[in-house]
C-alpha cells in the first residue's frame, strides 16, 4: 500500500518535466467562452445604459454619456412595474418553498425507496417541459369557458365564469407553478442526504417532532432552502415568458419592459437602463434577505444557548 | 421490547401526519402535471384555435406536419440544440477535468464565474448576447457567407448556460472517483494520452453523456435568449410559439409539443440509463438529470 502510494508520486515526479501547461489549461476555452460571451457583453449593457436614442431608426448612440435613461426608468409608470415584478417575486419565491418543503420531505423521506427514484423522476418531466408549452396549459386551464371553470360553477365555489386570465394573479400561479421544481430538486437533495439516524437519535432525546424537525430537519435542511430561495427567485425577478401569456397587460413584469423596448421600441439605452436596474434589484433583495437571514439565525442561537444552559440547572 | 411500545403508541399520529403529507405529494404531483395534461388532450382539438374545444381528431397533428413553417423551426431547434450540445460539451467536460484533477488558486475565480452565469437572469443574457453580437458582427453578422449566423448566434447562445452544467457535473463525476487508477496508469508507462484515453476518458464518459443530452435538452427548451438573437432563416421552434401568441394560437401548436416532449423525454429517459449504466443510483441519475445536485452543491 505505501510502496503504490511512494510509486505515484515518483510517477507524477517523473512526468513533470512534460507538462509545462499551467493548472487551469483544459478550463481556457471555458474561460474564454465566459469572457467573450458573457462577461464582456453583460459589461456593454452597463455601458448602453448611459447611452441614447439618436434617431428612429437607429437602436443606441453611446457618444454622450448621459444618466437620463435611468431618470426615464424611474417614471411613475415604471416604477409601479418595479415594484409589481418584486411583490410577484417574492410571494412567488415563498409560496414554491411552502408547496415544495413539505412535497420534498414526503418524497425524500417518507416515500419507500424502490418509488422514490421513479417520483423523482416525474418530477423531472414538467421541469423539461417547453417553459412556454407548460405556460400554455394554463391558458387553456383558465380559459372562463374552459371545463375547470365549468366544473368550479357547477361545485357553486365560484358564481360566475372563472376571470383570472390577463390579472397579476394568474401570473402569480404560472410563476409559481414554472419555477417550483427549482425549488423542489435542491430541497430534496437535503434532505436526502440527512441521516435518519439524526432524527431518530433527537426522538431518543426525547424531542417531539416538533421540536425534532425544528433543531435537527430544518437546520440541516437550510443549505437546500437557500439554494432553491436563489434559483427560484432570480429568474423568476427576469422571467417575462408567464406574464406575456397569462398576465396581459396588467401583468406587466420588468423583464417584459426591457423586452420590450428591446424587440418594439428599439430603444436600447433605455432597455439597459432597466436591465441595470432590475439586475441592482436582485442584488439588493439578496443582500435583504441575507442580512434578515444573519439576523433570524443571531436570535435562535441566542435563543437556544439559553436554553442550553438552563437545562443542567 | 420499550421501543417496540413507542412504536405502537406512536403510529396513530404518525399515520395522521404521514397521511397528509401523502395526500400533499399527490396534489403537487396533479398541480405539476396538469397543464402538461391539457397540452397533449388539446393536441387533439380538431376547432381552430387551441383553447376552444371542439372535437376529438388528428387534424392538428397531420396540418403541423405538413407546416412548413413550422417543421422548419423544430429542424432549426434541433440543429441548434445539437450545435449547442456539442460546444458545451466539449468545452464544460475540459473545464471539468480541469476543475477536479488540477484544482489550484484558480478553482475559487472559476467556480464564481459558474455560479454567475447560471444565476443570470435570462432576460439579461438574452439583450447583452444581442448587443454584442451586432456589435462584432463578424461571423455573427449578415457578413457571414460560409455559415447561418442565426444558427451560429444560437449554438453560442445556448452553449453557454448548458456549459456551465456540464462542468459541474463532470466535476462532480471526477471528484468522486479515485485518482489512484490514472495513477497506476501511469506507473505502468502509460503516457499522458494513453491514460486519458483507456482511463480517465471511459470512467467520466456518462457524465459527458449527460451533459450532452442536458444540453441539447436545455437548448430545445430555450425561449428567451433565442427570441432576442434568432434570425429570420433560423427561427427556432418556441420563438415560433411566443409569435403566434400575438397572432391566433391554434391546435397545431400543442400537436408539435406533444411530438417535442416526446421527443426530450426520449432524451431524458436515454441520459437515465446512461447513468444507471455508470453505476449511479435512480435518484441520483434523477438528481443529475435536473442538473441541481451539482449546481447546489457548489452555492
Amino acid at each position: 500500500m505505501a510502496e503504490a502510494a511512494t510509486g505515484a508520486r515518483v510517477g507524477a515526479g517523473a512526468k513533470r518535466p512534460r507538462r509545462r501547461l499551467p493548472r487551469f489549461a483544459l478550463a481556457i476555452p471555458a474561460w474564454l467562452l465566459f469572457l467573450f460571451f458573457f462577461l464582456i457583453p453583460i459589461l456593454y449593457i452597463f455601458r448602453y445604459s448611459f447611452g441614447y436614442k439618436p434617431d428612429i431608426f437607429r437602436t443606441i448612440a453611446i457618444d454622450r454619456f448621459t444618466f437620463d435613461r435611468y431618470t426615464e426608468s424611474f417614471s411613475d409608470t415604471f416604477r409601479d412595474v418595479f415594484s409589481g415584478t418584486l411583490r410577484i417575486s417574492i410571494t412567488g419565491t415563498i409560496l414554491c418553498l411552502l408547496i415544495a418543503f413539505p412535497f420534498a420531505y414526503w418524497l425524500a423521506v417518507k416515500v419507500p425507496s424502490r418509488w422514490r427514484g421513479l417520483l423523482l423522476g416525474l418530477t423531472i418531466v414538467p421541469f423539461w417541459t417547453n417553459f412556454l408549452v407548460r405556460t400554455l396549459g394554463w391558458l387553456i386551464l383558465l380559459q372562463p369557458n374552459g371545463w375547470l371553470s365549468g366544473v368550479m360553477q357547477d361545485l357553486h365555489l365560484i358564481g360566475a365564469p372563472l376571470d383570472v386570465l390577463d390579472t397579476r394573479e394568474a401570473v402569480q400561479l404560472g410563476v409559481v407553478y414554472n419555477y417550483l421544481p427549482l425549488m423542489i430538486f435542491p430541497l430534496f437533495v437535503a434532505l436526502d442526504r440527512l441521516d435518519p439516524a439524526l432524527r431518530e437519535a433527537s426522538k431518543d432525546l426525547g424531542a417531539n417532532r416538533i421540536r425534532t424537525f425544528r433543531q435537527v430537519t430544518l437546520p440541516l435542511a437550510m443549505p437546500g432552502v437557500i439554494a432553491g430561495l436563489l434559483l427560484v427567485f432570480i429568474p423568476l425577478t427576469g422571467d417575462y415568458i408567464t406574464a406575456a401569456v397569462l398576465g396581459g397587460a396588467k401583468g406587466n413584469m420588468v423583464g417584459a419592459l426591457v423586452a420590450s423596448q428591446f424587440n418594439t421600441a428599439q430603444n436600447w439605452a433605455l432597455g439597459s437602463a432597466m436591465a441595470v436596474i432590475l439586475i441592482l434589484m436582485i442584488l439588493a433583495s439578496l443582500a435583504v434577505f441575507s442580512l434578515i437571514g444573519f439576523g433570524i439565525r443571531a436570535l435562535v442561537r441566542r435563543s437556544r444557548r439559553v436554553e442550553i444552559a438552563m437545562e443542567p440547572a | 421490547m420499550s421501543a417496540a411500545t413507542t412504536t405502537v403508541v406512536r403510529r396513530p399520529r404518525r399515520d395522521w401526519v404521514n397521511g397528509l403529507l401523502s395526500l400533499w405529494g399527490i396534489l403537487v404531483f396533479a398541480f405539476l402535471f396538469l397543464p402538461i395534461v391539457m397540452i397533449v388532450i388539446y393536441s387533439f382539438n380538431d376547432g381552430r384555435a387551441l383553447v376552444v374545444w371542439r372535437e376529438f381528431g388528428f387534424h392538428a397533428y397531420t396540418s403541423a406536419l405538413s407546416n412548413r413553417t413550422i417543421t422548419n423551426s423544430v429542424f432549426t431547434s434541433i440543429r441548434a440544440a445539437g450545435g449547442a450540445a456539442v460546444i458545451a460539451t466539449i468545452v464544460g467536460s475540459l473545464a471539468g477535468i480541469a476543475l477536479a484533477r488540477r484544482p489550484g488558486k484558480w478553482t475559487i475565480a472559476f467556480l464564481a464565474f459558474v455560479f454567475l452565469v447560471l444565476v443570470t437572469p435570462e432576460i439579461v443574457d438574452a439583450i447583452s448576447l444581442l448587443i454584442w453580437y451586432v456589435r462584432i458582427g463578424g461571423p455573427f453578422g449578415p457578413g457571414n457567407q460560409i455559415f447561418n449566423y442565426g444558427l451560429l448566434r444560437l449554438f453560442i447562445g445556448h452553449a453557454l448556460f448548458a456549459s456551465a452544467v456540464v462542468t459541474l457535473i463532470v466535476r462532480a463525476r471526477l471528484a468522486g472517483l479515485d485518482e489512484s487508477l490514472e495513477e497506476a496508469s501511469a506507473d505502468l508507462y502509460a503516457n499522458a494520452t494513453q491514460t486519458f484515453r483507456k482511463i480517465t476518458l471511459p470512467l467520466m464518459m456518462p457524465a459527458v453523456l449527460a451533459g450532452a443530452l442536458l444540453a441539447f435538452s436545455l437548448s430545445l427548451d430555450n425561449t428567451i435568449i433565442s427570441s432576442f438573437v434568432s434570425t429570420a432563416n433560423a427561427s427556432p421552434w418556441p420563438v415560433y410559439v411566443f409569435s403566434s401568441l400575438r397572432s391566433i394560437l391554434r391546435p397545431e401548436i400543442a400537436a408539435m409539443s406533444t411530438l417535442v416532449l416526446l421527443l426530450t423525454l426520449f432524451a431524458l429517459a436515454m441520459v437515465a440509463i446512461v447513468l444507471r449504466r455508470g453505476g449511479a443510483s435512480g435518484e441520483e441519475a434523477a438528481a443529475m438529470i435536473a442538473g441541481v445536485e451539482a449546481s447546489s452543491g457548489s452555492a
